[in-house]
This record gives structure tokens, C-alpha cells and sequence, in this order.
């Protein structure tokens, strides 16, 4: 099986990003990139895919010369090979446009792969903007079958058959390959990398593909081929504290606290 | 001297930081109050290949420097000193001998295996009539012709119910040891293996800190060992000895740094946000300076530490600057983590908080791999030689 | 394009046992605020359901007819609503944020080759008529302002509680038609085998008046399990963090906050959560809050109304027993 797992270099989520009220747009300084975690477990999902069934696994992002990092991160913990699809015209573009450049992309690592791919594995969403739709966007484009919120993957007669969580339990699905999955946190984590693996990591080659490579329509990427704009960035309003009760005793301030209630009439 | 790690030495570093706080640090706070050996992170550094990191890939190492293994001592203590010693005891002390000392055939079969982490090593020398006074060693090893016979006991020997594979130490039996008795000389070091005849791992001691190393007591009851698994030369065991504890001295100060900088590094976290008379405490004088005054010799000490780990990496003297780096280093952490303590007042006393096992773990960074007076006696033996 | 042509909303409703959910009659509502004239137009393969849509606003609804739709399937529904969207021209089209509101939009977006929106918590029109939706980004901590402004139509899902939706009119009139719908054998690439439910108890945070919420500071599945004691005294509901519903002490159906439910509940209980945004995004429009955590820094304290330091499972011991006493 021929794999190609899609992934995104993120804020690191666990960090709270404010906005900078001198230029309105995310404060990022000092927050670490990373890799998106939803795409963490697509990679390791994949990863653990082709351990099982043979096959390789090809990570894939749309970036600037910073996201190398995360696609060496990806090539330290299971990824085969790296490409960096990289353009200045690609800036600005949304999940319509990105999927359009996904989509010739596909095309043309398969070309220079040799092979077809059986799968794409995507993250279902991304920690910063949590739009969830560049994958099945993208297999609209390829003309092929998607499920989302993936949480297994195997190998069925001519395709494979996954699990899709619910919000009651989970569908058992069958996609005939090529296809989309997006990826939902399964019950297992990412493995860690290896000093054996990051150093490999750091040696490897990161191909780059440029707009020119992939001979986009300039109309359909960036801002000009996004179909939503971002009007503005703000913070949600804040609500005012009231009173944060701490007396001798638990019993006490659970007992002050209840009097506040009740004299606030809500119950 | 210049202590920057390249490129690749610090992506591993960040590598490992990574993981010790997802991983090692929440566990450190249980690893501690249940006594629980840290298994999970044994097995992740090992998968890793942390385990023996510094060793020649041909042995199953990284060969990454000396330093950068110290400072992974330095990063795991800082999330969870138990897990530090853990590694260092088995790379310093037990990977470090068959490394330098053993036969090719020895480092093949031994050094691998530690290295890869698929086994975990062991040191045994203390006894409990010969701790700093080696020559007062009972464990006898008797030439039998084809086999070496072991009696005997070490006591304190960390990580000894986990691990596969001891470097021990024993007296070679001669005939005329009554008439002249034993002395360093006739010290022999020794690989033993898990599951040897005659040898078992017995005890758990109960300690103030690290207290989720497993540190028991090992007996030799006519232990069977092969011949060749003497570890270096006959009668020079004192000598593998002592200098393998010139190198798990530099691991157990970077110990003590981790140690100090974790309480420092909590302690201003906490002074921030502890409000007193209106104010965090973080914003009185006394807090600042006092802090101020931690850290600055938490760094001394961090330079004293990585000047021996680069003396004994480029191959130089380092006996005397790794026994300074150690005794500056663990007095350091016993110090700073005592005054974190205090800081933190209340909650610093309290086993909800982890101030005060920063300042249990402190202690043995004192006591263990040659107390503080060792060190001394260490440090004045070179200087009576060289001034 | 003639944005003048466009003019209704359609809003497919998710069906639970032949019911529209919660949340796609909140989308009633929202769709009704930014109709703009136009018509509120439920889209459903079930005619219970068509009217449940009528009764709670919408203007008339249409019923998907066709062996295709007996079982649910994302790619033969998205196809029926843009068969559909192509003959009717809607301004937008409206789903509920919930994993199959979420699946659908793009594949219904994809199919009209046009602008979608995921997990919007607020609908607005601009001047121009285009709707802005309101987008969290960072886990909450951050919202932006979108719009889809040179197609149409807009397909935007909206997570569940950000909307109210409106008082229903019991046997209120309103068109039903029924359309036969095939969908080529093409456009259906997925099939779903089995269809497993795992969590059999319908929880309803979202028109919960009370909801008793616990996390991580609950410290076990037994401490957790008392916050239900406390819910049923007051007539409330149990809601929890994300790191409580992956530890295994309740489902994800009780899940508040950016990767769950937006409630606001006249009270708003949080026992032994620290009160990260992703959680507090969820929750802030509650109407009273009541914090209790044992770190007096919790940043829960910020949003609470009343704040009580101590441990969670002592505190609430006591006001089980309180509540129990004045019933």
C-alpha cells in the first residue's frame, strides 16, 4: 500500500494564544511549531498500517521553508520520504484552494514516487483553525471516496474498511481505494521518535514543489481562488469573576457559598 | 571552554526534554509515594536509545558525546531524579567498565545488550563493612580452574532487582590471607548475570528519597562464574572501580543540577502566583535575591559538571574535577531545594506539592557514588600531588 | 452569479429515532435570523421529522424520498441536497457542528462548487447580505469573523447550543413536498456496514437549566460517578472537561466545551475543573456559575460567579447532603 499522509505545522496547541492588540493577529511569539496532533495520529495510524501490511508512507505539507521541520518531525517517527509543496502564491489560500493544490500535488508526487497512492491519510482538523475540510474537499477534487473521524484503518477486498467514531459509537465503513480518511485521536499515541530516527531524519532530503512543478491555475490558489474570507480576529468577550471563597474550612465556605446561592435566586 | 552542543546533540536534547515532560514528569510525583520503579520510562529511553547514548554504534550506541548523555542526566532529573539515576547507574556504572575494560567478546555479548537498553545494568561494590573503605571487601571470588566461585553480599545497589546485568567486586582468594590480609590489590571486577547460580538479588531498602530506585542487596552463595567473565585484569579490579565512579560522579552532579534547577524552576512558578499582603510573594526582595542567588550558583556548579563531562570526553584528568563538579553540585542541590522549601512555606512541606521530595531526592546526590568527604579526600589527593 | 436569485435557507436536519436533533432546530433559528426575507426550507428524508421542522419555524420543508436514503449514507444525502440546492438556489445551507453536520458540509460544498464554513457559533448578516459567521480558532481563544461573499450558496455548519432555537407552534401550517431523489452509483463511493451504538442514554446538555460538570480534579470514576446524585436533586444534567471523558468516568455525549457541547444553563456547577479555554468556551454563557477547585489559581475562577477553594469531591459531599436537606 502506497500511503500519503497530509499534515499541517501548527501553534502548539497547548500553549493559549492571545491576540496582539498592536497588530490584531495571533500572538506566536514564543509558542513552538508542531506538528497538528490530529495529523500526529494519521501518520502514526498510517505508520502502523503499513507495519502491518506492508507499503509506504509519503507525509506531505502545504508551507514555507519553516515547515520543514515538521515534515522532518514526520520522517523521524515513520515517514519515508518528505515533500514540502511550496509557493509564495499558495499564501492566504483556504481549504477550497488548498485542496486544489493538494490535489495536483497528489498528482505529481505519485509521478515522481513511481506509484499510486492507495490512501491519503489527513488529520481531522487542524488545533488552529479548526476547519476539518481540506480532506474531504480534497478527495471531491480526486473524484474519489472519503470518511472522516477515522479511528481505524484495514485492509478489505479491493479497498479498505475503517471505523468512523460517532457520537453514540462508531460506523463500520467500506471505501474502495484510492481514498480519503481523516483522522480522529484513536486509542493509542504517537510513538516517539529515536535518536536512530531523528538523525537519520536530519540528513534527509525534503523535495519541494513549487506552483510551477505543479502547473496550478493561478486563479484557484491563494486569496483570488479562496471562496471565504477572514474579516477579523478578536477575543471573546470576558466575563467579569465575582467571589473566589476561601474560609477556615471547606465546610464553611461550602456553607457561605450555598448562602450565596440562594440569595442570588437561581435555584 | 565552550559547552555548546551542536545542532544534532541539541535536537536530540529537546528530543528527550519532549518526552520528559509528557512522559516522565507526571509520573514522577507517583514513582516517589508508591516506591514504583519508573518502568515505563526504562522501556521509552530505551526504545529511544538513550540507554547508551554515548557508546560507539557498533555496541548498539548512538555515539553521541559524553556531554550530551550528561545532560540528559541533568533534563531527566529535572522532571523526576529517580528516573535520572536509573539511567546513570546503568550507563555510568555498568556500561561504562565493559565498555573501557572489557574484552571484545565481553563488550559483544554485555555492551550491546546494555547499550540498546534491552538489558539494564548494575553496579555492585559497596558492602556493609566496605563502603568508602574498599579494601574492607568480604566478597571472595575463588579460582576454581575452569569456573570462578563468588561468596558474599553488596548492599545498596540501585537498580539491582530490574537489572540483568552487575559489574561486581570481589576479593581474589589467595591461600595466605590471614597471615596478609586483603588489600586494593587484590581486587577483581566482575560481570554477572541475572539468573547465575548461586547469585540473588535480595531486600528492598527503604528510602528518604529516590524512592522509586530499587535498591536491595546482592548475595553470592557459591556463585558459579565463567572465566570470562572476569572484567579486565586479575588484581586490577580497584582501579575499574575507581575510575568508573570518576564518570558516575559527573552523572550523579548533573543529578543534583536537575535536582536544583526543577525546585528553582517550580519555586518561581509558585512565588508568582502566591498572593500574600496583595501581592504575589514572587514580588518581595527576599524572594528575588534568594532565587537570584540560587540560580547563580546552580549555574557554578552546571559549568563545574560540564567541564569534567568534556575533560573525561576529550580523555584528560578528570578524578578531581568530576569528585569538585560532584561536591559543589550535590551540596548546591541540597541547599537550594531546602531553601525552595522554605520559600514555598506551607505548601512546600506539604506531599501535595513537590518541594519537598525535591529536597529528599537533593540528599543522596551527597551521600551516594562517594559522599562529600570522599570527594574532599578526593580533590586534596590532587592537590597534596600537584601544588 | 445573481445573489438576488438566491434567496431561502435550507437546513438539513440530522434525525435521532426518526427526530430532528437539538441542534438542527437551533439551526431553524439561526437560518430564520439571516433569511433575510427568504424562506426557512427543512431538508430531511423523514416526514415526522418535516413537520417537528415546521412546528419549531421553519417555512416548509422537503422530504427526500428514494431507497437510497433508508440508510444513512454522507455521499447519497450530499448529493440529494445539492440536487436539491440546484433546483431551489438557496442563499445558504445550514447543518448542525456534529461529526455527520461536519462530514456533510463540505461534501455538499464540494458538490456546488462553493464556499463552506465549519463549527460556526454565531450567524449575523452584513450590509451586503452576506452572512457573517462567527468561527472560534485556537481553541476559543481567538474568534474571527467569516463570510463567503462571491458564491453562493453560503454552507456553513453551527455547533449546537450557540443558537437558541424558537418556542414550537404545536400544528403550525407549512408545505411539505416530497421529492423522489436518485443518486447516480458514482457518486456513492462510501458504504456503511454496521452502524454501532456504544452510548445508549440521550444526554440533552444544550436545554439543560442545570448542568453539574466535572473534571479532572473529580480524581476518580467513583468521585465522578456522585456528580449524577447532585444532577438529579437539582433536575440537572452532568456535563464534564475533555480530560474527564478520556479517562473513561462518563461519555463524550457529556462533553462541554470547544471539542463538545456550547451550553449556556441558568447554573453552571464546575467541580475540579481548572478551567482551560477550550473547556471555558463552552460554557461562559451560562448564566451563574459556581467553581469549586482545590487550587485557588484556577483560572475557573475567572469566569465563576462564586468560587469556592477547596477539594471537589468534599465540597460536594456537603452540598448533596445541603440540597437534599432544603428539598
Amino acid at each position: 500500500m502506497e500511503i500519503l499522509v497530509l499534515i499541517k505545522q501548527v501553534p502548539d496547541d497547548s500553549v493559549e494564544v492571545k491576540l496582539d492588540p498592536a497588530t490584531g493577529a495571533p500572538n506566536l511569539n514564543g509558542v513552538e511549531a508542531v506538528v497538528n496532533a490530529f495529523d500526529t495520529y494519521a501518520l502514526e495510524m498510517a505508520k502502523r498500517y503499513i507495519e502491518d501490511n506492508g507499503g509506504n508512507v509519503t507525509v506531505a505539507t502545504i508551507g514555507d521553508d519553516d515547515a520543514t521541520a515538521a515534515l522532518r518531525t514526520c520522517l523521524a517517527v515513520g515517514a519515508g520520504k518528505a515533500f514540502l509543496i511550496k509557493d509564495a502564491s499558495f499564501a492566504g489560500s483556504d481549504t477550497t484552494a488548498k485542496a486544489y493544490i493538494l490535489s495536483k500535488a497528489v498528482a505529481k508526487i505519485e509521478e515522481i514516487n513511481g506509484a499510486k497512492f492507495d490512501i491519503i491519510f489527513c488529520g481531522k482538523e487542524a488545533t488552529d483553525f479548526s476547519k476539518g475540510m481540506v480532506g474531504v474537499q480534497l478527495a471531491s477534487e480526486l473524484g474519489v471516496g472519503v470518511a472522516t473521524d477515522v479511528i481505524a484503518v484495514n485492509p478489505a477486498e479491493g479497498g479498505v474498511t475503517v471505523k468512523q467514531e460517532t457520537e453514540t459509537g462508531y460506523n463500520v465503513i467500506d471505501l474502495a481505494t484510492p481514498c480519503v480518511v481523516t483522522i480522529q485521536k484513536p486509542d493509542y499515541d504517537p510513538r516517539y521518535p529515536t535518536i536512530k530516527t531523528k538523525m537519520a531524519a536530519r540528513k534527509a532530503t525534503i523535495n519541494e514543489i513549487t506552483a510551477a512543478d505543479l502547473a496550478v491555475d493561478a486563479a484557484k490558489v491563494g486569496e483570488a481562488g479562496s471562496l471565504t474570507k477572514v474579516l477579523k480576529l478578536y477575543e471573546p468577550p470576558k466575563k467579569q469573576a465575582g467571589v473566589k471563597i476561601q474560609e477556615e474550612t471547606v465546610a464553611d465556605s461550602t456553607m457561605r457559598a450555598l448562602a450565596m446561592i440562594a440569595e442570588a435566586k437561581v435555584l | 571552554m565552550n559547552f555548546h552542543f551542536n545542532e544534532e546533540e541539541q535536537e536530540i536534547l529537546n528530543m528527550l526534554h519532549d518526552y520528559a515532560v509528557k512522559e516522565v514528569a507526571p509520573r514522577a510525583h507517583e514513582i516517589d509515594e508508591e516506591e514504583k520503579f519508573p518502568m515505563e520510562a526504562r522501556n521509552g529511553l530505551a526504545e529511544m536509545g538513550m540507554m547508551g547514548m554515548y557508546f560507539p554504534e557498533e555496541y548498539g550506541g548512538a555515539g553521541l558525546s559524553y556531554l550530551s548523555y550528561i545532560a540528559v542526566c541533568e533534563e531527566l532529573a529535572v522532571h523526576c531524579a529517580t528516573t535520572s539515576v536509573v539511567l546513570s547507574a546503568h550507563e555510568s556504572l555498568c556500561s561504562w567498565p565493559i565498555y573501557k575494560y572489557g574484552s571484545e567478546d565481553q563488550k559483544k555479548k554485555y555492551l550491546t545488550a546494555l547499550a540498546s537498553g534491552e538489558k539494564l545494568g548494575a553496579f555492585g561494590l559497596t558492602e556493609p563493612g566496605a563502603g568508602t573503605d574498599a579494601a574492607m571487601q568480604k566478597t571472595v571470588a575463588k579460582d576454581e580452574g575452569d569456573h570462578w566461585v563468588l561468596n558474599g553480599s553488596k548492599v545498596f545497589i540501585t537498580n539491582a532487582q530490574y537489572a540483568d546485568i552487575f559489574v561486581v567486586f570481589a576479593m581474589v582468594y589467595r591461600d595466605d590471607y590471614k597471615e596478609r590480609p586483603y588489600t586494593n590489590k587484590d581486587i577483581s571486577a566482575f560481570i554477572i548475570e541475572k539468573g547465575f547460580e548461586g547469585f540473588s538479588v535480595q531486600g528492598h531498602e527503604m528510602k528518604m528519597g529516590i524512592r522509586g530506585s530499587s535498591t536491595c542487596s546482592l548475595y553470592f552463595d557459591n556463585c558459579i562464574v565463567p572465566k570470562e567473565n572476569l572484567l579486565g585484569e586479575q588484581g586490577k579490579g580497584f582501579k575499574v572501580a575507581m575510575t568508573t565512579l570518576d564518570g558516575g560522579r559527573i552523572g550523579i552532579a548533573a543529578q543534583a543540577i536537575g535536582i536544583a534547577q526543577a525546585a528553582i524552576n517550580e519555586t518561581v512558578a509558585y512565588t508568582k502566583e502566591r498572593v500574600q499582603f496583595g501581592k504575589p510573594i514572587w514580588k518581595f526582595q527576599n524572594t528575588q535575591f534568594q532565587l537570584a542567588d540560587m540560580q547563580a550558583k546552580v549555574d557554578a556548579a552546571r559549568l563545574l559538571v560540564y567541564r569534567a563531562a568534556q575533560a573525561k570526553q576529550d580523555g584528560e584528568p578528570h578524578s578531581h574535577l568530576a569528585a569538585m563538579a560532584k561536591l559543589v553540585a550535590s551540596e548546591t542541590a541540597s541547599d537550594v531545594s531546602r531553601r525552595c522549601v522554605q520559600l514555598v512555606g506551607g505548601n512546600g512541606y506539604s506531599r501535595e506539592y513537590p518541594f519537598e521530595r525535591h529536597m529528599r531526592d537533593a540528599k543522596i546526590t551527597e551521600i551516594y557514588e562517594g559522599t562529600s568527604e570522599v570527594q574532599r579526600m578526593v580533590i586534596a589527593g590532587w592537590l597534596g600531588a600537584t601544588k | 452569479m445573481d445573489f438576488a436569485e438566491y434567496k431561502d435557507v435550507l437546513v438539513v436536519l440530522e434525525l435521532d429515532e426518526g427526530k430532528p436533533v437539538n441542534v438542527s432546530l437551533e439551526n431553524i433559528a439561526a437560518a430564520k435570523s439571516v433569511a433575510n426575507g427568504g424562506k426557512v426550507i427543512a431538508v430531511t428524508v423523514c416526514e415526522n421529522a418535516a413537520k417537528a421542522a415546521i412546528e419549531y419555524g421553519a417555512d416548509s420543508a422537503i422530504v427526500i424520498e428514494g431507497a437510497q436514503f433508508e440508510a444513512y449514507n454522507a455521499d447519497a444525502v450530499a448529493d440529494a441536497v445539492a440536487q436539491i440546492a440546484a433546483e431551489v438556489k438557496p442563499a445558504a445551507i445550514f447543518t448542525g457542528a456534529t461529526g455527520k453536520g461536519k462530514d456533510l458540509v463540505p461534501r455538499i460544498a464540494a458538490k456546488l462548487a462553493t464556499g463552506s464554513v465549519c463549527d460556526a457559533t454565531g450567524v449575523k448578516l452584513d450590509e451586503a447580505g452576506n452572512i457573517v459567521f462567527t468561527v472560534p480558532a485556537y481553541g476559543g481563544t481567538i474568534l474571527t469573523d467569516v463570510v463567503i461573499d462571491s458564491v453562493r450558496p453560503q454552507v456553513a455548519s453551527i455547533r449546537g447550543g450557540s443558537v437558541q432555537k424558537l418556542e414550537p407552534e404545536a400544528g403550525k401550517a407549512g408545505d411539505i413536498a416530497k421529492k423522489a431523489i436518485t443518486v447516480a452509483d458514482d457518486q456513492i463511493k462510501l458504504q456503511i456496514k454496521e452502524a454501532v451504538k456504544e452510548i445508549a442514554e440521550s444526554v440533552n446538555l444544550e436545554e439543560a437549566e442545570v448542568i453539574v460538570a466535572g473534571g479532572r480534579g473529580m480524581g476518580s470514576k467513583e468521585n465522578f460517578d456522585k456528580l449524577q446524585e447532585l444532577a438529579d436533586i437539582l433536575g440537572g444534567v452532568v456535563g464534564c472537561t475533555r480530560p474527564a471523558m478520556e479517562s473513561g468516568w462518563i461519555s463524550r455525549a457529556h462533553q462541554v466545551g470547544q471539542s463538545g457541547k456550547i451550553v449556556a444553563p441558568k447554573v453552571y456547577f464546575a467541580f475540579g475543573i481548572s478551567g482551560a479555554t477550550q473547556h471555558v468556551s463552552g460554557m461562559i454563557g451560562s448564566g451563574y456559575i459556581i467553581a469549586v477547585n482545590k487550587d485557588e489559581d484556577a483560572p475557573i475562577f475567572d469566569v465563576a460567579d462564586v468560587g469556592i477553594v477547596g477539594g471537589a469531591t468534599e465540597v460536594l459531599d456537603i452540598m448533596i447532603e445541603e440540597f437534599k436537606k432544603n428539598k
